[in-house]
């Protein structure tokens, strides 16, 4: 049977990655400083897969080139599936994308505000797109989604999974502002907005503080994968400690052995 | 006998840089090709996928590829198609409407079965696990192994005689072939961390068959 999968997520602006909490960022450190500091390709033996996102508003032609630039500097060696997002407006910038080692797109924004996703899966593939959702709660019942890096609300996040059960997609993020950064636990009241006809993958980010709340929201039947881009409690032998608790406690996840080349 | 070296098709579809990083990373002589007639220059090819079964096919054709990918089975020449390069070397699919693959192998590429999608979430995105037929492409690999998958489409029966290793999601369906010199992958190699690496430097060690 399918594994669980754990994600990284790497947030990315001017040059360096960021710290977020709430949505509030905190810069660390550039593609040097996550090898020298962090033995970043080690880590990559513990995760299924990781997420480049630019977390710039309306970056620029230079923002992007940049981000790329440090895209293929992370990824020269390490061999897992890539996503990369933010601020993807257009066909020709998903197809950038791809070409500079995307095997899946990320969209946010542009999923409320226009057609793009069908544009890009009718020549990609649905499996080539990950939609993602940031939402804020309200209260135990209900969350507004929110654009345009969590600053303008639009709609309930029942009336959008209510009406978007055949978006084209290889999967759905639910991102909680409010968990975000805090190592407070995910959002697992969240899972219960989605009704059971809703049948893409569901991975859940934010909140992420220690192994238990990995093995814990992995348990659950409707979670097909977690994302954390807490670089400070995950980092180091973090995701190996994290990876080997959910292991030992039965959790089916894949083991990535090294094997001599 | 002309040196091994690798071409990675490039139809105008999906992520190539990551199976030209993984053969740099193995050292293997590789090049990205565009043009149908340099395939005469190489021993090996490798037919990625990404996006649908039908512009997969379009551009195939389009361009040419499927005669001089033919040549280049009859040649006795080793080929790996993986993901939608796996499928499209079959005869058929189904995916934005009917349309013919490069046939090099019987089988038709469909959706998984509705009953089989009342128990699964589609598609089938992440590691699993495969059980390999005997071949040297997975010698030296743990059988526990998991590779990445993802796709909605899959083959379901082969042509008889030809290997075949399959992968339980929901229903059993095939997720490695081989017949002759021509293999394939519903799996990514290139994204299965040394499982993955392990695999295509066995395919590129495999000989003129």
């Amino acid at each position: 049977m399918l594994n669980k999968r754990i994600i990284f997520a790497l947030l990315y602006r001017d040059g360096s990655f960021f710290l977020s909490r709430n949505f509030n960022l905190q810069k660390v450190g550039n593609v040097n400083w996550l090898n020298e500091n962090f033995g970043f390709n080690k880590t990559c033996n513990f995760i299924d897969e990781l997420i480049f996102l630019i977390v710039k508003k309306n970056p620029s032609k230079d923002d992007w080139v940049s981000f790329f630039n440090d895209i293929s500097k992370v990824r020269k060696n390490i061999f897992v599936p890539i996503t990369i997002g933010g601020g993807i407006r257009n066909l020709l910038k998903a197809k950038e994308c791809f070409l500079n080692g995307a095997d899946k797109i990320l969209l946010n924004t542009s999923i409320h505000q226009d057609n793009l996703i069908y544009d890009i899966t009718n020549k990609f593939g649905d499996s080539a797109v990950t939609v993602m959702v940031d939402y804020k709660k309200i209260n135990d019942k209900s969350r507004k989604i929110m654009i345009e890096s969590g600053q303008k609300e639009i709609l309930s996040l029942d009336k959008f999974i209510n009406t978007k059960k055949k978006l084209p997609c290889a999967e759905i993020v639910m991102n909680s502002i409010d968990k975000d950064g805090t190592g407070m636990d995910f959002d697992m009241d969240v899972l219960k907005l989605i009704p059971d006809d809703f049948k893409k993958p569901i991975l859940l980010m934010g909140g992420a503080g220690k192994p238990e709340h990995i093995l814990n929201c992995l348990k659950n039947k409707d979670v097909s994968g977690i994302i954390t881009a807490n670089l400070f409690n995950f980092l180091g032998n973090g995701l190996e400690i994290a990876r080997k608790h959910s292991i030992d406690h039965g959790l089916k996840l894949a083991r990535f052995k090294e094997i001599s080349l | 006998m002309i040196k091994k070296k690798v071409a990675i098709i490039n139809y105008g579809l999906g992520n190539l840089v990551s199976i030209e990083n993984a053969l740099r990373y193995l050292k293997i002589n590789n090049k990205i090709i565009s043009n149908p007639k340099d395939l005469k220059n190489f021993s090996h090819l490798i037919l990625p996928g990404v996006g649908s079964f039908s512009t997969g096919m379009k551009n195939i054709t389009k361009f040419g590829w499927d005669e001089e990918i033919k040549k280049f089975y009859s040649n006795r020449k080793l080929i790996l198609g993986i993901c939608l390069g796996m499928q499209m070397l079959f005869s058929d699919s189904n995916e934005f409407g009917l349309s013919n693959g490069l046939g090099l192998i019987q089988g038709k590429c469909r959706m998984f079965s509705e009953e089989t999608k009342n128990k699964i979430v589609i598609p089938h995105v992440g590691f699993n696990q495969v059980v390999f037929p005997e071949t040297v492409i997975s010698s030296g690999i743990d059988k526990n192994s998991s590779f990445y998958f993802i796709h909605s489409y899959r083959i379901k029966k082969v042509e008889p005689n030809v290997r075949y290793g399959y992968t339980t999601y929901g229903e059993k369906f095939i997720s490695f072939v081989e017949k002759n010199n021509v293999f394939g992958t519903q799996f990514h190699p290139e994204k299965s961390h040394t499982a993955g690496l392990k695999l295509l430097k066995n395919f590129v060690n495999i000989n003129k068959c």
